[in-house]
């Protein structure tokens, strides 16, 4: 009794200090029942109706998606058959919703009302940059329109709930946390930490009052891939693209416009952009950038009115803008202000690297100049009279420093335009114009000069042969072997393998590749699956944490960074390629099909393919389409036949891939 | 008011209540509903002593040998899921106190996946099943078990809180769930569902018992972990047939089972298109004339959408719908033609065999 007592004075006095709290909030308080219309405030009992409320206010515009048919597959996530959530935007019957959940090509939309009632929908627009896409159905009668709560009274920390309809019933399923940022994903998100998953994606994420703050999406900041985000459903991150954000574009969308990220064209310095400098290094030849007039070595100090110091300051004007937006900037070039303005578009049309024809010399020391080491026969250079033993000093009337800003300067060029060249010839200058031409495909000479002469030894030099190499974090084991020959002064090429089945044995394959390794100059580095399992698709970033390791001790010539694999090791060889621009400049694969991720050059970064396909290979359709989509990025794709009884190269065709990857640093 | 205040004003209030009633309890009896006041801390120290560690089978393979379970009698009735835990001559509850006990599996429900284990004691605290609550979704709940085995001799479970997401039926669509049962379910927005935790207890934040956490499952509809309890009012005719010693098996499964002979397209007259696809869509390729399809006036191209209520996904998904149809019932499939949905009731025609 005296427990019940003191309950009971404690309950009055949490009603008074409730009715101050009702006072000061208007509608929180309550009147309990049991307690003869006495007001009570219980806090964590609002909270529960509110959100309820919340709910109950928007559900009538959230709708379930279902589809028929489609793939079971998209890149390596297993996509389930829906249903999705969509929310009702426009009275008409335009419904958003997550495109993640389109993903699989359906043969069929049919979205389910809040009634019960089933209507066909087609696909009207995509937003690919916010990753949206807008249904139509046909109710019959207007449909209910939520209230979008604005931007600019969103706050962090306030309550935020994941409302999606997947579950059978007749009310959506919610999930409760808290904005937890805004201006996410390069302004183009809200984050918040309630439950966003498969379960709510398309849904509203509303605020306490039943307002939508966004519509909610699978996302990533690291990457603009469709499938991006999605590895963190239930994680307690989650996005939801601004509802003011998506009312906006709506009438573009509704006109049936699909939107696209703007690109501009651009490389920047550096490969981190939160410390990078806003400094151009390349710009794509008829991109946006090149038309604005913008060069490489401009510094970019403005863009839509705002200072840019940092390259992240760039990436975050760019990203959030569509494709056919207008952006001005401002850009200092020799201590003057240059204002341009740049519209950006869709997609970049695909960069050939021009080709001079020549193989440079490996001058230890980096000369200020580039040395022929051979002539490719009936190339650009060999017409216009240029022998190994040549010189280059001079392009277009500016001095030629080395190989690297030769190549570099060479970026600003395409085939078929002409150069002028100064070269030197026992000392003697001599001026000549040629015009560009293709970087080549056919297989190499079977007889190479040189590449450098007597390197003078080092006392102090980094390991040398067999290297175990283990990084603390990675389950795998790997090998590399360095030339005894090594200097830093002279940059080595890796070749990195990656074998069929991830498992190999070390002495066995450096046995093969040793003698191939001493005369090119390169590293070998072969890595293994864990437990002998097959490669998987996040093995892409073991192979770049392998190369940074060997990187950091060895001086390594980038443009003779190769990724060999044999079958499922090709097709990974091609996926880390492309996954990371900078990490390699061939893709040597024997009998691997390259994957969907698409493999891109720029001006920055050239990209040769070595394909090398087995006579009756069941993979052989694939390639077959792969190297004609590879061409048709203007990558050049070596072919070459293989017989049909083989395991591995024979040791002809290993010196001849050996040869091909010799001459990666072609100009 | 802004949301943000009303969150700093709970934390106060939260605070600030377990300082004001230290001798507050939540009996649980129906003429106490009114003081129920307690914090969330006090309800968890009231209903942890009713829950047990269950260690039984597995143990290999990275199946865990333990369990979650709830006691609902003071004479040591045990209500958990039913599983390979329970598999073994050597089932061991250790309760909230330490005392750790030889279990003797009473019974299970296949079906519904639960079971009664049986400890000799007496006096233990318990839930008592008729005062179960139903909740809607939105309702702050707290779920207790041992999930990942993390508890261990005298270590109460592990508590979570969370809201119910939704009440939904996990049996509207065959093969999403693998699971047997098909009732309803209260999917919570807290990660509840792991290892060890099944047979834990989803609670009020006033201690009620509303559900019975269940194995882990995953949907396969969009390849993600289902966090799921399920509701007490589903459970308890079993569980009691299980206690009073009366429970038959055989004859609630009478009623899932498939027709002696099932439906076949041919039999309404429709082919589909080649099933060639992964998920290939169920287009009507051909109708034969003078067939139930034909007169039903179903058509080249249109694609069967739903059976009855159910949605149809692909070809295999099709023929998987009618093998529990009954070649003698009608049916009503609703079609898609030219973006209008069409609804049409059929019935097989059976040519006798000579």
């Amino acid at each position: 009794m005296i427990a019940t007592n003191a309950c009971f004075r404690t309950r009055r006095g949490i009603a008074r200090s409730a009715t101050m709290l009702g006072t000061l909030l208007g509608c929180l308080v309550v009147a309990d029942p049991a307690t003869s219309g006495e007001p009570i405030a219980d806090v964590d009992l609002l909270e529960q109706n509110a959100v309820q409320a919340a709910v109950d206010r928007v559900a009538p515009s959230v709708v379930r998606i279902e589809t028929v048919g489609g793939m079971e597959r998209v890149g390596d996530v297993l996509f389930g058959s829906g249903p999705t959530t969509g929310l009702i935007v426009d009275r008409e019957g335009y419904i958003i919703s997550s495109a993640f959940s389109f993903l699989h090509l359906p043969a069929s939309i049919l979205v389910r009302l809040p009634d019960g009632s089933l209507k066909p929908a087609t696909v009207v627009g995509t937003d690919h940059s916010r990753k949206l896409v807008l249904l139509k159905i046909d109710a019959g009668r207007p449909l209910p329109v939520p209230e979008v709560a604005p931007v600019a009274e969103m706050r962090v920390g306030q309550w935020a709930i994941a409302v999606g309809r997947t579950f059978e019933g007749s009310r959506p399923n919610m999930s409760v946390g808290i904005i937890s940022a805004l201006r996410r994903i390069w302004g183009k998100a809200i984050q918040t930490d309630a439950a966003v998953s498969p379960n709510n994606y398309g849904g509203p994420l509303v605020d306490v009052r039943g307002r939508v703050l966004g519509v909610l999406v699978p996302l990533s900041p690291q990457s603009d891939a469709d499938l991006a985000g999605y590895q963190w459903y239930d994680s307690g991150i989650g996005f939801a693209v601004d509802a003011e954000h998506i009312m906006s574009v709506l009438p573009r969308l509704k006109q049936g416009e699909d939107l696209h990220p703007g690109v501009i064209g651009i490389s920047l310095q550096g490969r981190n952009p939160v410390i990078g400098e806003p400094v151009i290094t390349a710009c794509h030849p008829n991109s946006p950038a090149a038309k604005a007039g913008l060069k490489a070595g401009d510094r970019i100090v403005e863009m839509a009115g705002r200072p840019i110091v940092r390259a992240a300051g760039v990436k975050a004007e760019l990203s959030r803008r569509y494709a056919g937006a207008r952006v001005s900037m401002v850009v200092v070039r020799e201590q003057k202000r240059i204002e341009t303005e740049v519209e950006l578009v869709a997609e970049l049309q695909p960069y050939a690297h021009p080709f001079l024809g020549v193989l440079p010399m490996r001058i230890p020391g980096g000369e200020s100049v580039v040395a022929i080491r051979y002539v490719y026969p009936d190339s650009p250079a060999a017409r216009a009279g240029i022998e190994s033993g040549d010189v280059l000093v001079s392009l277009e009337g500016k001095p030629i420093e080395n190989r690297d800003t030769l190549l570099q300067r060479l970026a600003t060029f395409q085939p078929d335009e002409d150069v002028e060249l100064e070269v030197h010839r026992d000392g003697q200058p001599r001026n000549v114009k040629l015009t560009l031409g293709r970087l080549p495909e056919d297989l190499p000479p079977a007889e190479l000069p040189p590449a450098h002469g007597v390197v003078a030894g080092e006392e102090d030099r980094p390991a040398v042969g067999t290297i175990r190499l283990k990084i603390a974090e990675l389950k795998n084991d790997a090998w590399a072997y360095v030339p005894e020959a090594y200097a830093s002064a002279l940059p080595h090429g890796v070749v990195v393998l990656l074998t069929a089945s991830g498992d190999f044995d070390w002495p066995e394959l450096l046995t093969r590749w040793k003698p191939h390794c001493d005369r090119h100059d390169l590293v070998l580095l072969a890595i293994k699956t864990v437990d002998a399992q097959p490669w998987r698709p996040d093995d892409a970033t073991t192979v770049g944490r392998f190369l940074d390791e060997i990187s950091s001790s060895h001086a390594v010539d980038s443009s003779r960074v190769v990724l060999l694999g044999h079958e499922s090791g090709g097709t990974l060889a091609f996926a880390a390629a492309a996954r990371n621009r900078e990490l390699a400049r061939a893709v040597v694969a024997i009998d691997g099909p390259p994957g969907s991720l698409p493999l891109q050059v720029d001006p920055l970064h050239r990209m040769a393919v070595y394909a090398a396909v087995r006579e009756g290979s069941r993979h052989a359709k694939q390639i077959k389409g792969g190297i004609a989509r590879l061409r048709s990025a203007k990558i050049p794709v070596t072919v070459k036949g293989l017989a049909e009884d083989t395991r591995q190269l024979r040791d002809q065709e290993l010196a001849e891939l050996a040869r091909w990857i010799d001459m990666l640093d072609r100009i | 008011m802004t949301p943000p205040m009303i969150r700093s004003l709970l934390w106060l209030v939260l605070l600030a209540a377990p300082l004001a009633l230290p001798a507050a309890a939540d009996s649980g009896a129906p003429g106490n509903r009114a003081l129920g006041r307690s914090s969330i801390a006090e309800t968890i120290t009231q209903v942890q002593p009713k829950i047990v560690k269950i260690y039984g089978a597995g143990g290999f393979r990275g199946m865990e040998g333990y369990q979650s379970g709830m006691l609902i009698s003071p004479e040591g009735h045990i209500l958990t899921v039913y599983s390979y835990v329970l598999d073994t001559d050597y089932l061991k509850a250790t309760l909230d106190d330490g005392r750790k006990f030889d279990a003797k599996l009473l019974g299970a429900d296949p079906k519904l996946e639960v079971a009664v284990l049986k400890i000799d004691a007496a006096d233990l605290p318990c839930f008592a099943l008729d005062e179960a609550v139903e909740v809607e979704s939105g309702t702050r709940v707290l779920a207790l078990s041992n999930l990942f085995g993390v508890a261990t001799g005298n270590e109460p479970a592990s508590v979570q809180h969370g809201i119910v997401s939704v009440k939904t039926s996990l049996a509207a669509r065959r093969g999403v769930f693998e699971t047997p049962y098909s009732g309803s379910t209260y999917v919570l927005d807290a990660m509840t569902n792991n290892p060890g935790a099944a047979g834990g207890a989803v609670v009020t934040r006033r201690g009620k018992l509303v559900g019975m956490l269940g194995k882990e499952l995953r949907n396969s509809l969009n390849n993600t972990w289902l966090n799921y309890a399920v509701p007490i009012a589903e459970l308890r005719t079993s569980v009691d047939e299980i206690r009073a010693g009366r429970f038959d098996p055989e004859r609630r499964d009478a009623s899932t089972a498939r027709p002696q002979r099932s439906l076949q397209l041919s039999m309404l007259g429709i082919v589909l298109l080649p099933d060639v696809l992964q998920r290939t869509p169920p287009y009507v390729d051909q109708v034969y004339p003078g067939s139930p399809a034909a007169a039903a006036g179903i058509r080249p191209d249109d694609l069967i959408l739903l059976v009855g209520e159910r949605l149809i996904q692909s070809c295999k998904a099709l023929r998987d719908e009618l093998e529990h149809i009954d070649y003698e019932d009608p049916i009503t499939l609703t079609l898609l033609r030219d973006q209008e949905l069409l609804e049409r009731t059929l019935q097989a025609k059976i040519e006798e065999e000579p």
